[in-house]
C-alpha cells in the first residue's frame, strides 16, 4: 500500500505514529521509522535539552525520516521551535494550539509542517500558511481532544482543503485504516496501539492497563478548562471529574490537580494517581508486538478490508 | 472599525441586534479559539490583509486595535 503522503514525507507506508508525551521517545520513534512509517518523538512539556537528546538518539537508531510533535501549550514551545530548525528535523507535527507563530520559520528552514487540526477553519488556516499536510484528529483519540468525531471531521476537512489529510482518532487496526481512506484521508496516525509496542519504553503498568481495557473504559475530563483530555478511568480521573463538577472549584485548582499526573502514569506506573491517557480503541488493543508487526498488521488488515469492500457494489 | 467588526460578529453569531462594545470579551460572546480562527479569516478577506492570530485577543477592542495597526 502506498499513498501521496509517502512521497511527501519520504516514508514507505502511510502510517504515522502519534506523538505521546512522556511515552513516545527515540526508542518507539526510531522503531516505527525503521519499519517504514513515520516515528514521532513527543516534546510534550519537556525542556529543549531533553528534546535535543531525543532527536540525536533517534538519529543514532534510524536513518529514515521522523517527526517531532510540538505541544504548543508547552512553556518551552519557543525554544523547541528554534531547536527543531537548528537540528533540521525532517517533519514537525503540532498539537494543542495554533502553530502560526512558528510556521513560516519552520517552512523557510525546509521542515515539513503537519499540524493536528480539530476543525475545518483551523485546517484552512494552516493550509493558507503553507502546511505540508494536516492531521484531522477526532475526539476518539487519547490525550488532548477536540469536540468532533473522526467520522464527522475527516470528510469535512478533506472538502475544506486541497493538501493531504491524515486521519487520527479511533484507528487501531486495518478496518479503521480502510475506513479513514474511504473518508478521503491518505494516511493514518495511530497512537494507542503503538503505546504497547515492544519498543515503547512506557511503564509496564501503563501497557497492562491498555491491554486490559474494554470499550467503555475511557472518559474525557477537563472540558471546563477548555482543553479536555481522554484517559482511562481510575481513581485519578474519578477525582478529576468530581472536582470538575464541584461548583466551588476554581480553574486554578482544577489545573493544579492534573499537574504531573501523566508522568506518574507513564514513568512511575502509578495506577491510582496517574493519568493514563488512551484512545477509545484501547479495547481493540490486545497484545504487545514490535512496531514492525503492528505496521504489517495495519497494512494487511486495511488491504483486506479495501479489497473486500467491492463486494457491496452490485 | 468597531462598527465593521460588530457587523461581522453579528453575522457570524446570527444575531443582528446583539450588544457588542470594545470591552465585550470573546468569552462573553461564547466564542472559543476555534471560532476566533474562523472570525479572523473572514476579517482577512473583508479587509484584504493578513492577520496573525494572537492568543492574547481577549476583547473585541483588542481585535480592533490589531486590525487598525495593520491597515
Amino acid at each position: 500500500m502506498t499513498s501521496p503522503i509517502c512521497d511527501l514525507l519520504g516514508i514507505s507506508v502511510p502510517v504515522l505514529q502519534g506523538g505521546m508525551a512522556w511515552i513516545s521517545d527515540w526508542s518507539l520513534a526510531s522503531a516505527v521509522s525503521n519499519a517504514g512509517g513515520l516515528g514521532t518523538v513527543a516534546a510534550g512539556n519537556a525542556p529543549a535539552d531533553y528534546v535535543r537528546d531525543q532527536i540525536q538518539k533517534t538519529r543514532e537508531h534510524t536513518n529514515k525520516p521522523f517527526a517531532v510533535n510540538v505541544m504548543l501549550m508547552s512553556p518551552f514551545a519557543e525554544e523547541i521551535a528554534e531547536l527543531l530548525i537548528a537540528e533540521r528535523v525532517p517533519v514537525v507535527v503540532t498539537g494543542a494550539g495554533n502553530p502560526e507563530r512558528f510556521m513560516r520559520r519552520w517552512l523557510d528552514a525546509g521542515i515539513k509542517v503537519v499540524p493536528v487540526v480539530p476543525s475545518t477553519g483551523v485546517a484552512r488556516r494552516v493550509e493558507k500558511l503553507g502546511a505540508t499536510a494536516v492531521i484531522a484528529e477526532g475526539g476518539e483519540s487519547g490525550g488532548h481532544i477536540g469536540e468532533l468525531t473522526t467520522m464527522a471531521l475527516v470528510p469535512q476537512v478533506c472538502d475544506a482543503v486541497s493538501i493531504p489529510v491524515i486521519a487520527a482518532g479511533g484507528i487501531a487496526d486495518g478496518r479503521g485504516f480502510a475506513a479513514a481512506l474511504m473518508l478521503g484521508a491518505v494516511g493514518v496516525q495511530v497512537g494507542t496501539r503503538f503505546l504497547v509496542a515492544n519498543e515503547c519504553t512506557v511503564h509496564p503498568n501503563y501497557k497492562q492497563r491498555i491491554l486490559a481495557a474494554k470499550d467503555i473504559d475511557t472518559v474525557s475530563t477537563g472540558r471546563r478548562l477548555g482543553h479536555p483530555v481522554r484517559s482511562l478511568k481510575n481513581a485519578f480521573s474519578r477525582g478529576f471529574a468530581a472536582l470538575e463538577y464541584e461548583p466551588n472549584t476554581t480553574l486554578e485548582q482544577l489545573e493544579e490537580y492534573g499537574v504531573g499526573a501523566l508522568r506518574l502514569a507513564a514513568v512511575e506506573g502509578d495506577r491510582e494517581r496517574g493519568c493514563f491517557m488512551s484512545g477509545q480503541v484501547a479495547g481493540l488493543v490486545k497484545r504487545e508486538q514490535s512496531a514492525a508487526e503492528i505496521i504489517a498488521d495495519l497494512i494487511s488488515g486495511a488491504e483486506a478490508a479495501l479489497k473486500g469492500a467491492s463486494s457491496w457494489v452490485k | 472599525m468597531l462598527e465593521k467588526i460588530q457587523n461581522v460578529l453579528r453575522t457570524h453569531l446570527d444575531n443582528e441586534t446583539l450588544e457588542i462594545t470594545a470591552a465585550t470579551t470573546f468569552e462573553e460572546l461564547d466564542l472559543d479559539s476555534l471560532d476566533l480562527v474562523e472570525l479572523v479569516m473572514s476579517l482577512e478577506d473583508e479587509f484584504g490583509i493578513g492577520i496573525e492570530v494572537e492568543e492574547t485577543l481577549v476583547t473585541v477592542g483588542d481585535l480592533v486595535r490589531l486590525i487598525e495597526g495593520l491597515l
